[in-house]
C-alpha cells in the first residue's frame, strides 16, 4: 500500500517535468507551423512579428509546395527507397548481428565485427567520389543503387544494436530448440528473430529516419536522373541568394507526417518487452 | 604537350570505362538529337523551364533538357568523375570555371558565330579567368551581376540625400544619415560570403584587377595591394548594426526591405529576396566610391552565368543551335527581368530599374570583375574577412592572406611560373 | 553434438560471407580508392599528379585543421555527456507509468525529424533575436548579444542544437534497453528496499550497460562527424571558430579544390575515430564483464 502511494507521487513529478521539457519542442514547432502558413511579405525580424499568427489561414503554401516538389511522385520515391531499405536492413542486419553477437569469443567473427563496425566511422566525403564512379560502372546509378548503399552504410550501427540486444537474450532458448532437432537457420527465424521484435522496431525507426532525411546519397548517385526524393525536391526552396522559407516550411511539415506516423506505429513494438515473457 | 597527353589519357579512360550512363549527345529512339544542359542557378529554374518548353516546341530535330539542380557544382563534379558529361553547362565566371578550363573539360567555342555579339568587356573577363593564357574561348557570357550599394530611394528623396561619388562624400553621407537617427548600412556578416560584397565593390577601385595574377608571378604581395582596402572596410563597420555578425543574409535582406537601414552593400542578385519581403520598396543602386577620384570609380561586375559546351559533346552544331536560341534578344531580356541582372550581349536591352544608378557604367563598359572570382574557395577568404572584421587586426589579416594564398595556390603558382619560364614574360 | 556444432558453424559462415562481401564492395573498396587520392593533388576532377606524402606532412602543420580537431573534440565530449544524461532521464521518465505516454513519446521524437533548414532557421532566430531580448528583459548582460556571433561562445549554440536533435534517438535506444529489464528484477529489488536512485544504480543501470555503451559510441561518433548542424547554424563561423572536421573535409574537398589534401585529412580522421571508438568499446565491454 505504502509503495503504491510513493509511485503515484513520483509519477506526478515525472509528468510535470515532461510537460516542462515539452516546451523546448512546442516552441520550435509552433514557429514552423506559423511560418508555413504565412506569406513572404509577413516575414519580419521583430519578435512579435515572427510569433504572430498568419493573417490568413490558407493552404496556398502547401498547395504550391506540393506542386514545386512534385509531391506525390517524390513521396512515392521516398517511400519506396525508405521502405525497401528498412525491410532489407531488418532481414540482413539482424541475421548478421545474430551471427556476430553469438560468436564474440571467436577471433575471426570478432574481427569481422570490429571490421564492419569501424565502417561506421568512414567520413562520407571520402567515399563520395569513388562511389559515384563505382555505382555508375556497375549500372547502379539509380534508386536500387541508393538502397544497396544504404544497406551497407547502416550495417555497422544496426549490427551493433542487434548484437548488443542479443547479450540479454539467453542462449538457453536456442539450445532448447536445438534439442528438438531444429537447424540453426530455422531456430533463428522461428525463435530469435521474433524475440528481437523491439529491436527491429528500433532499427526500423533509426534507419527509416536517416534514409528519409538524407540528401547527399541520392544527390550524388542519382544525379542526372530525373527522379527526385522528397529531400532532393526540397532543395528547390533554397539557394544562396534567396530562400522561400514559407514554402520550404510547408513542405517540411508535409514530409514530416509519414515518418511520424511510422514512428508511432513502431514505438508500440518497441514497448512489447517480449523477452520478459520468454524468460519466464 | 601536356594537354594533349592528358586528353588522350582521358579518352583512354573513357573508352575502357564500362559506364552505361555516358549520355553524350546521343540520339533518342525517335531520331531526335538530345542536348542536355545543367545550369547552376536554381533560382532561375522557372525561367529555364519555359526556355526548355519553348525550344522543344519550335524544334523537331533536337530535344533539349535543362536541369537546374541545387548544389549543381557537387553534381557536376560527381558526374565528371564518372565520365558522364552534360552537353552544355551553365556556370559562373569564377574559380571553378578556371579549373574546368584547366582540366580540359570544356570545348573551345571561339568558332561559334554568336561570340561576335558578346560585349567585349565580358570576353576579356572570361579570358582573364584562365589560369594560364590559352588560345581558345570556352564560355559564352550570358548574364552578369553588379555589386555596389543598394539604397532606399524613398528615404533618400525624403531627406534630400545625394548619391556620393567619392569616399569622403560617402563617409559624410553616412554621418548625415546617422545624425537623423537612421542606420546607414545593414550587414549580414553571419553568412560569411556577404563579407565579400563590400570588399569586392571597393577592391575594383583600390586594387589592380589582376592582383592575384601579379601575386602568382611573385611581383607583389597582398599586404601591399590590400592595405588601403582593409582600412576603408574597417571604417564602414561603425555605420552598420551593433553586432553585424549576429545577422545572416536573410536577416539583412529583411531588415533593409523593412526600412531598418538606408543602404545595403550587396549585389543586384539580392533584389528578388528583398522584394519578396516588401514588394512595394523603391530601391536603386549606386557604384561604391572608394577613393577621392570620381573618375576612378568602376562598376564591380562579373559573369554570373555563362554557357560552356563540354569537350564530350558529340554534336556541337546542335549545341550551338541551343546557344543561338538562348542568346536571342527576347529570351535574354526575359532572363534579365526575372533575375535583375545585366546582359552580356551587345545591343539594346531594358535594364531592371534597380540598376538605374549603375546604367551609365554599364553603357560605357566601365566594369571590373570581382576579385573573389580569382580566390580558391577552399582558402575561405570570406571567413578570413569575417575574422578580420571581428578582430579588427589589419596587419595580422594581410599577413595571413599572403601566407594562406601561397599555401592554397601552391600548384597553380608553380604552373604559372612554369608557363612564364616557357613563354617568357611577353605580356 | 559435434554434428550440431559443425552445422552451426557452417550456417554462421554461410551467413557471414555474402554480407561481408557486400560490405567490402561498397565500403572498403571505395574507401581504399578514396584513400589513393590522398597521395595526389587532385581537385576531384580532371588530371592530377602524385605528390607522395606531401598532403600528410601539410596536414600536421595546418593550423586550420588543428583548430578544427580541437573544436570538434571539445564539442563531441560535452555534447555526449549532456545528451546521455538527459536522454537517460527522459527514457526513465517515458518508461514509467504515466498518462499520455504515447503522446509524450511522439512529441519528444519530433526534433529528430525536422529538417536541417527548419532547425537552422528556427535556432538562428532563437539565438539572434529571442535570447538577447529575453536577456535584456531579465538584465542578464552576458546573453544580450547573440552567442552565435561570438567566436568564444558559438560552439555552445552548436552544442545545444546537436543535443536537442540527438536526444530523441538516444532515448529510443535507452527505452528499448529498459524493455529488456525483466519486471521481476524490480520486484526482487523492491523486497530489498531498493528504490529511486539506489534501484537505478544497482539494478537498472547494470542491465542496460550494453545500451549505454552503444549510445556512447554512437554519440561520440555522430558528434565527431558533426556536419548538418554546422551547415544549418554557423557554416563554420564566426571567425572560423566552428569549423568541424567533416565540414572542412566536405567544404574544401568536395566544394573546393582541395580534394587530395582533404582525402588525407579524411584518412587520418577515420583512423582517429576508429581508435577512440575501439578503446571505448573495449572499456565498456570490460565493465560489462565485471558486473
Amino acid at each position: 500500500m505504502k509503495q503504491t502511494s510513493t509511485v503515484g507521487k513520483s509519477n506526478k513529478t515525472v509528468l510535470v517535468l515532461l510537460i516542462l521539457g515539452l516546451s523546448t519542442i512546442i516552441f520550435p514547432l509552433y514557429m514552423t507551423v506559423v511560418i508555413a502558413f504565412k506569406q513572404p511579405s509577413e516575414m519580419t525580424n521583430s519578435i512579435s512579428g515572427i510569433l504572430s499568427l498568419p493573417k490568413v489561414w490558407s493552404l496556398q503554401n502547401f498547395r504550391e509546395a506540393m506542386e514545386v516538389t512534385d509531391f506525390w511522385n517524390s513521396l512515392k520515391n521516398s517511400l519506396l527507397i525508405s521502405g525497401l531499405t528498412v525491410g532489407l536492413s531488418i532481414l540482413i542486419h539482424s541475421l548478421m548481428g545474430y551471427t556476430l553477437g553469438r560468436n564474440k569469443s571467436n577471433k575471426f567473427y570478432n574481427f569481422v565485427y570490429l571490421f564492419i563496425v569501424s565502417g561506421m566511422f568512414v567520413p562520407f566525403a571520402i567515399l563520395m567520389m569513388p562511389l559515384a564512379k563505382q555505382t555508375a560502372e556497375m549500372g547502379l546509378a539509380n534508386w536500387f543503387g541508393v538502397i544497396l548503399l544504404y544497406v551497407v552504410f547502416y550495417m555497422p550501427m544496426n549490427i551493433m544494436l542487434y548484437s548488443g540486444y542479443l547479450t540479454n537474450i539467453p542462449l538457453a532458448l536456442e539450445e532448447a530448440a536445438r534439442v528438438d532437432g531444429a537447424s540453426t537457420w530455422l531456430t533463428y527465424w522461428k525463435i530469435i528473430f521474433p524475440i528481437m521484435k523491439p529491436m527491429h522496431a528500433t532499427v526500423a525507426v533509426i534507419t527509416a529516419l536517416a534514409v528519409w532525411n538524407d540528401v547527399m546519397t541520392p544527390l550524388i548517385i542519382m544525379a542526372g536522373s530525373s527522379e527526385n526524393t522528397l529531400p532532393l525536391a526540397q532543395l528547390n526552396f533554397q539557394s544562396q541568394f534567396g530562400t522561400n522559407y514559407n514554402l520550404a516550411f510547408a513542405s517540411y511539415l508535409l514530409s514530416l507526417i509519414p515518418i511520424l506516423v511510422f514512428y508511432l506505429i513502431c514505438q508500440k513494438q518497441i514497448l512489447n518487452g517480449v523477452v520478459n515473457g520468454a524468460v519466464k | 604537350m601536356k594537354r594533349k597527353g592528358l586528353r588522350s589519357l582521358a579518352l583512354a579512360v573513357g573508352l575502357t570505362s564500362l559506364a552505361p550512363a555516358v549520355w553524350g549527345c546521343a540520339s533518342t529512339s525517335d531520331g531526335k538529337i538530345e542536348v542536355e544542359i545543367v545550369q547552376y542557378k536554381p533560382e532561375a529554374a522557372n525561367y529555364f523551364k519555359t526556355v526548355e518548353d519553348a525550344f522543344n516546341a519550335s524544334h523537331d530535330d533536337i530535344h533539349l533538357t535543362i536541369s537546374s539542380p541545387n548544389d549543381a557544382m557537387a553534381i557536376l563534379k560527381t558526374r565528371f568523375i564518372r565520365e558522364d558529361y552534360p552537353d552544355i553547362i551553365g556556370i559562373g565566371g569564377d574559380i571553378n570555371y578556371s579549373y574546368f578550363v584547366d582540366a580540359d573539360i570544356l570545348a573551345d567555342i571561339s568558332g561559334y558565330e554568336g561570340m561576335q555579339n558578346v560585349n567585349e568587356g565580358y570576353l576579356e573577363i572570361a579570358e582573364a579567368l584562365e589560369l594560364v593564357p590559352t588560345e581558345g574561348t570556352y564560355i559564352l557570357p550570358y548574364a552578369a551581376n553588379a555589386a555596389g550599394i543598394l539604397y532606399n530611394r524613398e528615404m533618400f528623396e525624403e531627406h534630400g540625400w545625394q548619391i556620393p561619388e567619392t569616399w569622403d562624400e560617402m563617409l559624410a553621407l553616412c554621418d548625415e544619415i546617422s545624425a537623423e537617427g537612421i542606420l546607414p548600412f545593414y550587414f549580414g556578416f553571419k553568412d560569411t560570403w556577404t563579407c565579400l560584397a563590400p570588399w569586392n565593390a571597393m577592391a575594383v577601385e583600390l586594387a589592380p584587377a589582376d592582383t592575384t595574377k601579379q601575386v602568382n608571378k611573385g611581383q607583389t604581395t597582398f599586404t601591399k595591394e590590400y592595405g588601403e582596402l582593409a582600412e576603408k572596410y574597417m571604417a564602414l563597420l561603425p555605420y552598420g548594426p551593433d553586432d553585424p555578425f549576429a545577422y545572416n543574409y536573410n536577416d539583412a535582406c529583411t531588415a533593409f526591405a523593412r526600412g531598418e537601414s538606408a543602404m545595403y552593400p550587396i549585389g543586384s542578385y539580392a533584389a528578388p529576396q528583398i522584394l519578396s519581403v516588401n514588394p512595394d520598396l523603391k530601391m536603386d543602386s549606386f557604384v561604391m566610391p572608394a577613393s577621392d577620384e570620381k573618375e576612378s570609380r568602376t562598376l564591380n561586375s562579373g559573369i554570373d552565368l555563362g554557357f560552356c559546351v563540354t569537350e564530350a559533346c558529340e554534336n556541337k552544331e546542335a549545341a550551338y543551335e541551343v546557344l543561338n536560341f538562348l542568346y536571342q534578344d527576347d529570351t535574354l531580356q526575359k532572363y534579365i527581368d526575372a533575375q535583375t541582372s545585366v546582359p552580356c550581349k551587345k545591343g539594346s536591352f531594358t535594364l531592371p530599374a534597380i540598376l538605374d544608378g549603375m546604367s551609365e557604367f554599364i553603357a560605357s563598359g566601365n566594369m571590373t570583375d570581382y576579385q573573389d572570382h580569382y580566390y580558391p574557395s577552399e582558402m575561405s577568404v570570406d571567413a578570413l574577412l569575417q575574422t578580420f572584421l571581428i578582430e579588427q587586426d589589419k596587419d595580422a589579416f594581410l599577413k595571413n592572406f599572403d601566407t594562406s594564398w601561397q599555401r592554397y595556390n601552391r600548384d597553380i603558382i608553380r604552373m604559372v611560373q612554369d608557363y612564364e619560364a616557357a613563354h617568357g614574360s611577353a605580356e | 553434438m559435434t554434428k550440431h556444432e559443425n552445422e552451426r558453424k557452417r550456417t554462421f559462415l554461410l551467413i557471414t560471407i555474402p554480407i561481408l562481401a557486400l560490405f567490402i564492395c561498397f565500403n572498403t573498396i571505395p574507401l581504399i580508392r578514396g584513400a589513393m587520392y590522398s597521395f595526389t593533388n587532385s581537385r576531384g576532377f580532371g588530371s592530377h599528379d602524385w605528390v607522395g606524402l606531401r598532403n600528410y606532412i601539410d596536414l600536421f602543420s595546418d593550423a586550420r585543421v588543428g583548430k578544427s580537431y580541437l573544436f570538434t573534440i571539445k564539442l563531441a565530449i560535452v555534447t555526449t555527456i549532456v545528451v546521455n544524461v538527459l536522454s537517460l532521464i527522459l527514457a526513465l521518465g517515458l518508461n514509467s507509468k504515466i498518462r499520455a505516454k504515447g503522446f509524450f513519446r511522439g512529441a519528444y521524437f519530433l526534433p529528430n525529424i525536422l529538417g536541417a533548414l527548419v532547425v537552422g532557421y528556427i535556432f538562428n532566430y532563437f539565438f539572434t533575436y529571442i535570447v538577447p531580448a529575453l536577456a535584456d528583459m531579465t538584465g542578464m548582460q552576458g546573453l544580450s548579444s547573440s552567442i552565435l556571433s561570438s567566436p568564444n561562445k558559438a560552439w555552445i549554440g552548436v552544442m545545444i542544437v546537436c543535443a536537442w536533435q540527438a536526444i530523441a534517438m538516444n532515448t529510443i535506444i535507452y527505452i528499448s534497453g529498459l524493455q529488456t529489464v525483466p519486471e521481476d528484477v524490480y520486484e526482487a529489488g523492491g523486497l530489498d528496499g531498493a528504490t529511486g536512485w539506489k534501484q537505478f544504480k544497482h539494478l537498472t543501470f547494470p542491465l542496460i550497460i550494453p545500451f549505454f555503451s552503444i549510445n556512447m559510441v554512437l554519440c561520440v561518433k555522430n558528434f565527431l562527424m558533426v556536419f548538418d548542424q554546422i551547415i544549418a547554424l554557423t557554416k563554420g563561423g564566426p571567425a572560423q571558430s566552428t569549423e568541424s572536421i567533416s565540414y572542412l573535409i566536405y567544404n574544401n574537398g568536395m566544394s573546393g579544390g582541395q580534394f587530395g589534401f582533404q582525402s588525407a585529412n579524411a584518412v587520418v580522421f577515420f583512423i582517429v575515430i576508429v581508435v577512440i571508438s575501439v578503446a571505448q568499446m573495449k572499456f565498456s565491454s570490460s565493465k560489462e564483464e565485471q558486473l
